[in-house]
């Protein structure tokens, strides 16, 4: 069956009224999440995973992917009106799209993200259903040493790239890493990190329980130890047509298509996530700019490009989810994780075991894009009104539903209070400039990656060259040994010139 | 707090890990790699980072987010963090004889406080809405196993 038939297959699912229904929920909440600053795509899909037990996984996946989405539409919202950007991608968009919105353009500067995410996220999942059975077909040739270097290198990657500091990002990873070891291990039946087989360790630790403590509490616990949220910002009202003039439009088009173009690809690769393609777009249409002068004072080409870059790296970061089951952010890590809720097997296989699945849920991102184009531009001042809400309520409303996830899920008192310890955790991590996407991706990756790694010295009969004589392997392991050391040599390099 | 106790936290953290790695058994099947080679390799690796931060952090090179201008906590931070964790205390405290509502509100009220709000009749009326409102959603129509919502059933 080739790509457009099994899409064509998708759409049909996708438009049934329940997978519809799940899919405006999704889109919904994930603008609402995007437009809120301090809750995240990944928070809000971490608290929906107690529902994974009550809804088919269809309509549940339909919804995460609506979230994902939305909260990348959502963010821009914030970031024109009041500066603070809703997630990382958006920063360049509160930096350009605010200075519009001062100047009285906001409603051009919020239709030329909404126009421009409509059509990079169209771009990127016409790229996701093209090129995802191809990476398919060579993943089917991977063993478990090929998996492990694929592993290894996301980890490092992750590591590498996220954060101001390598130190503090290896030492994130690695206390991931430890974490994912908790519980009793697979292979051997063994207890590991139990304190004496403690039952509420045996099963390791959740990784509902991890996220939502790291990226609520946590960020809670930051906001209110700083004492600033409550002081409130100020939201610009949302003046001149959200419609574009011909001008906006000859404009906004062309950076529109190449801020997709940078955001697929690079969302696609391990860490590549959506800072550097939002900045990458943002200085190349600084660069291509006929008026270089108006960027930093509100030119509309500089929110064009990084919001369609932004939309479309979202796409991108599915990709190696769907096909190869590697997480290279945390939304994508959580999302992993509510594969796992279902007992579904990720990685290149599960394109022939649950292709409908895999097939409703693209489809279902074409009709998100439309959705979210809807949802945005004309219910803007609903979205602003949301920026009212005082921080106490909104902040004892997410804390609530958090407790309230984690305690759903098993009913454990010692789940909610490692809740609150991953909360205090989070809260160090953010004061001491830990970042929390290694931890995350190790925590989940730990256990796959031992597990790959002994089944690969079964098969080799107990040597480990078999991962450097392998070349798919050795290459991959290659790329991650040069990712940790071509900077540190650049740096080097340039010192000594 | 500073990012030499920081480091102090992890050292405990990888003196418990090392003693942890001393209780795991061996495996009876033979294998290539046994049950503890992993763990060993990566409370290694920790260990080692661990070093090299606290090392770092002695010489000054490690930041802390509270020395910025703009990051730095305004007055009261240290009671507002209290606050916060206090309300998660009192829902593990609560849940199991006072049902869900009752404990929610409380730690939904000390949230509110972290956040400025002042203990009052008018938060008490908010944290109560927003928790009911979540256990009937939760509870009773996505069918999530929360326990009743008071002592009395429901």
């Amino acid at each position: 069956m080739d790509a457009f038939s099994a899409l064509m297959g998708g759409f049909s699912n996708a438009l049934q009224p329940s997978t519809l229904m799940w899919g405006f929920v999704g889109c919904f909440l994930g603008t609402l999440v995007g437009v809120l600053p301090g809750i995240g795509p990944a928070l809000t899909i971490a608290l929906l995973l107690p529902l994974t037990y009550q809804v088919p996984a269809t309509g549940m996946f339909v919804m995460f992917a609506g979230i994902y989405y939305g909260a990348a539409y959502g963010g821009s919202t914030t970031s024109i009106l009041v500066r603070t950007p809703g997630e990382a991608g958006s920063m360049m968009t509160a930096l350009e799209g605010f200075q519009m919105a001062r100047s009285g353009r906001a409603g051009p500067a919020l239709a030329t993200a909404a126009i421009g995410s409509f059509i990079a996220g169209t771009i990127g999942t016409l790229a996701l259903t093209f090129f995802a059975p191809l990476v398919v077909d060579v993943a089917l040739t991977f063993g478990p040493a090929e998996y492990f270097s694929l592993m290894v290198l996301s980890l490092v990657a992750v590591t590498a790239v996220l954060g101001q500091s390598l130190i503090r990002g290896l030492l994130a990873l690695s206390l991931g890493l430890l974490l994912g070891m908790v519980g009793i291990d697979l292979q051997t039946g063994q207890a590991r990190f139990t304190f004496g087989h403690q039952p509420w360790l045996l099963d390791g630790i959740a990784m509902t329980t991890a996220i939502v403590g790291i990226f609520a509490v946590g960020e809670a616990a930051y906001m209110a130890w700083q004492g600033r949220e409550s002081k409130g910002s100020d939201v610009l009202k949302v003046t001149g047509s959200v419609m574009l003039s011909k001008a906006d439009w000859k404009r906004s088009w062309k950076p529109w298509l190449r801020g997709a173009f940078y955001g697929f690809p690079i969302g696609a690769m391990p860490a590549g996530g959506s800072d550097v393609p939002t900045l990458l777009s943002y200085y190349t249409e600084k660069k291509l700019s006929k008026h270089p002068e108006e960027f930093g004072k509100g030119a509309i080409e500089g929110v064009a490009g990084p919001e369609a870059a932004n939309n479309a790296a979202a796409a991108g970061v599915l990709m190696p989810l769907l096909t190869l089951g590697i997480p290279t952010s945390a939304t994508a890590a959580v999302m992993l994780s509510a594969f796992q809720g279902y007992g579904i097997q990720t990685g290149p296989g599960l394109f022939s075991s649950n292709s409908t699945l895999v097939w409703t849920l693209i489809a279902s991102l074409y009709i998100g894009n439309v959705i979210l184009l809807v949802l945005n531009l004309p219910l803007v001042g609903m979205w602003v009104k949301l920026l009212k809400i005082p921080a106490p309520w909104l902040w004892a409303g997410i804390i609530v539903v958090s407790t309230l996830g984690v305690y759903g899920v098993s009913n454990s008192l010692y789940d909610v209070g490692l809740l609150y310890v991953f909360g205090l955790l989070g809260y160090l991590m953010r004061r001491f400039g830990f970042p929390a996407p290694p931890l995350i991706v190790g925590l989940i990756l730990a256990p796959m990656a031992e597990q790959s790694m002994r089944q690969a010295l079964t098969i080799s009969m107990g040597d480990w060259s078999t991962f450097v004589t392998r070349p798919i392997s050795a290459s991959l392991l290659s790329v991650a040994v040069l990712m940790m050391v071509a900077p540190r040599l650049y740096r080097l390099w340039r010192k000594a010139d | 707090m500073t990012p030499l106790r920081v480091g102090a936290i992890f050292a405990l953290l990888c003196t418990i890990a090392f003693w942890q790695l001393g209780d795991i058994g061996q495996s009876a099947i033979g294998m290539a790699v046994g049950p503890a080679a992993i763990p060993k390799a990566v409370v290694a690796l920790f260990a080692l980072i661990t070093g090299v931060y606290i090392v770092s952090a002695w010489r000054g090179h490690q930041v802390d987010e509270s020395h910025e201008p703009e990051q730095s906590a305004l007055p009261g931070a240290g009671l507002r963090l209290v606050s916060m964790f206090a309300g998660g205390m009192l829902f593990i405290g609560g849940v199991t004889w006072m049902g869900f509502v009752a404990p929610a509100t409380a730690c939904g009220m000390c949230v509110a406080r972290a956040f400025d709000a002042p203990f009052n009749a008018k938060s008490a009326v908010i944290c109560t809405c927003i928790s009911t409102a979540l256990w009937v959603l939760f509870a009773k129509v996505l069918g999530v196993g929360l326990g009743p919502a008071t002592p009395f059933g429901f």
